[in-house]
């Protein structure tokens, strides 16, 4: 995924003179294209992220778009404050290319995963936040995006995610997309991790006779209010997955809307327990522990709905 | 004998500028005192001691346009030491950037003028508050002005506690190795940060020399001396190298009042009503 988004900038910047990429020393076999073609506009920072989001901010308030490019616990966390303070107080052009949603990092752990991201960026006024199911999506986004001006942090996986979609769609930022459609609930998702429940998807629809539909969320702010309410009245219970600590994700921004409203369903939050992943594994092996991949989705959602 | 009249003559003129500059700083530094809330206003040493770097900045070095705040052939500011923002309020006042009344509403309810400088005011380009933001963002700027070949300087004010910061390091690196010469630096180093004497806190002398090792010129003045600050700010330009420039002005926490003259708890302390008049009388 990170590659068709490089890809994508790249192309941005073939043709926008205005448009600076920022790494903070990182981006090995995916920006040397930028480097190569733009050396005046691709600046490696070194590996010092509150300087590289600060450049960024001045960069942006001269006038010019920016990307910033790095593993998101680096990129997001070692430099909250010039993100609040620099880029969201000035509400600047700057777009955080995070690499290493959720646990792509796998083995190297949990220093670099980002499963605390999504909360603290949601609450960060000025921000908007997209997180693409693959790469169709991504640059989809990416494109759709060259004309925002404010701050927009994309959740980005690593590589070799699934594609979800067979070719590009009308998108529209801000709008959910409808996956799957049935009567017995509704699924909200968002991210590579789609992935998994689309595959539960299909295991519910066989074995167990449940139908749902499945709503991918890719804006996870502003999120689309309209669609969640829509697909939601009426259940007896609704889901939201993510790869994403239960506390403040895509299942809380939910819980935000639901809660306002007269009788709303249940809502299960399927996401990480609050604490550190502790055992070691790819992502895949760690979805399978933590109940995140298509079988253990299917359990919860499963049992979820017979204990209704 | 030419020569000789040509010393003079330019000798004349910067006395003449020093003294109309003085008179500028004079006015300056009675606003400041003017305009804070009695039991309201803190960071009045921090404000004090920047005077003279705001004016000759503002009044002699600079490109700036008070009626056109966004020009873009202006020079950048960023007072990175955000909380001496009563300083730059008054001297962008003097300036004509906006009325002087305002100055009235700092600190107070509903008014516009926050403690800390912020972005909304007419000729402040960035919002500070928080220390170690100023100077990457500087370098924004920098980066941008020499990527485009267009000759707009960028001027930064850090407080001697603002070096505690990595991210200014991070930038101090950064310039130095990227040779940003149209990016100044000027500490205001009245010596006291926020809980103690700066030597006594992390000492960083010998400063001057670390920085030439990062790769910059370093220059060392009296900050409350005007005829020595336009001498180095008119050397600036002056350098070979393409290194960026750091100027160290010594500077007195509170100078020109002696209520807070040299005195720590100018950083914090307010005054009330009665002790503001009398302050206004001494000036």
């Amino acid at each position: 995924m990170r590659v068709a988004i490089v890809n994508q900038v790249y192309k941005l910047m073939k043709k926008d003179k205005n448009i600076y990429f920022l790494a903070g020393d990182l981006g090995y076999t995916a920006v040397e294209q930028i480097e190569k073609d733009f050396p005046e506009r691709f600046i490696n920072v070194g590996v010092a992220e509150q300087n590289m989001l600060g450049i960024a901010s001045g960069l942006a308030l001269s006038g010019k778009k920016v990307y910033v490019y790095s593993i998101i616990s680096f990129l997001i966390m070692r430099s909250y404050e010039q993100i609040r303070n620099d880029i969201c107080f000035h509400d600047l052009d700057v777009t955080l290319l995070g690499i290493g949603g959720g646990m792509s990092y796998g083995y190297l752990s949990s220093t670099h995963f980002a499963l605390e991201d999504i909360a603290i960026m949601r609450v960060l006024p000025n921000m908007s936040i997209f997180s693409p199911a693959d790469e169709i999506e991504a640059v989809l986004g990416v494109k759709k995006l060259y004309k925002y001006r404010h701050p927009l942090y994309l959740r980005i996986g690593k590589r070799r995610e699934p594609l979800i979609y067979s070719k590009p769609y009308k998108f529209e930022f801000g709008k959910a997309v409808i996956l799957r459609t049935g009567n017995d609930t509704a699924i909200f998702s968002s991210g590579p991790l789609t992935d998994e429940l689309l595959k539960a998807d299909l295991i519910l629809r066989n074995e167990f006779n449940i139908k749902a539909t499945i709503i991918n969320l890719h804006t996870l702010k502003p999120v689309d209010k309209e669609a969640i309410l829509k697909y939601s009245l009426g259940k007896k219970i609704v889901f939201s997955v993510e790869e994403h600590s239960a506390i403040g994700g895509l299942g809380s921004s939910i819980a935000e809307i639901l809660t306002q409203i007269k009788n709303p369903p249940r809502l299960k939050i399927i996401a990480i327990p609050d604490g550190f992943v502790k055992e070691l594994g790819s992502q895949s092996y760690l979805r399978k522990r933590l109940g995140l991949s298509a079988d253990g989705l299917t359990k919860t959602i499963s049992t979820t709905l017979k204990s209704k | 004998m030419l020569k000789l009249l040509k010393v003079d003559f330019s000798r004349k003129n910067l006395t003449m500028k020093k003294f109309k500059l003085e008179k500028i700083a004079h006015r300056i530094r009675k606003n400041i005192i003017r305009m804070l809330a009695p039991y309201e206003s803190h960071h009045i040493g921090c404000s004090l001691s920047i005077v003279e770097i705001l004016t000759v900045l503002y009044f002699h070095t600079m490109k700036v346009f008070p009626k056109n705040p966004g020009s873009s052939k202006r020079d950048i500011f960023i007072l990175s030491k955000g909380h001496g923002a009563a300083a730059l309020y008054s001297t962008l006042a003097e300036k004509g950037f906006f009325a002087k009344k305002i100055l009235q509403t700092y600190d107070r309810d509903g008014g516009v003028l926050p403690e800390h400088s912020t972005r909304v005011v007419p000729g402040i380009e960035v919002s500070t508050g928080s220390l170690g933001h100023g100077l990457p963002i500087g370098i924004g700027f920098a980066l941008s002005f020499i990527n485009n070949h267009k000759p707009n300087r960028v001027f930064v004010l850090v407080s001697d506690g603002e070096l505690n910061e990595g991210s200014t390091w991070e930038a101090i690196m950064f310039a130095g190795h990227h040779k940003l010469s149209n990016l100044t630096v000027i500490v205001d180093a009245n010596g006291l940060q926020g809980y103690g004497q700066t030597k006594d806190v992390l000492d960083l002398s010998p400063l001057d020399e670390k920085l030439r090792q990062f790769r910059w010129n370093v220059y060392n003045t009296n900050g409350h001396d005007m005829e020595k600050l336009i001498a180095v700010f008119n050397r600036l330009d002056k350098s070979q190298n393409n290194w960026p420039n750091f100027i160290i002005a010594r500077t007195i926490k509170g100078k020109g009042v002696s209520f807070f003259e040299g005195k720590f708890e100018s950083h914090y302390k307010s005054v009330d009503e009665k002790t503001k008049q009398e302050i206004l009388a001494t000036l």
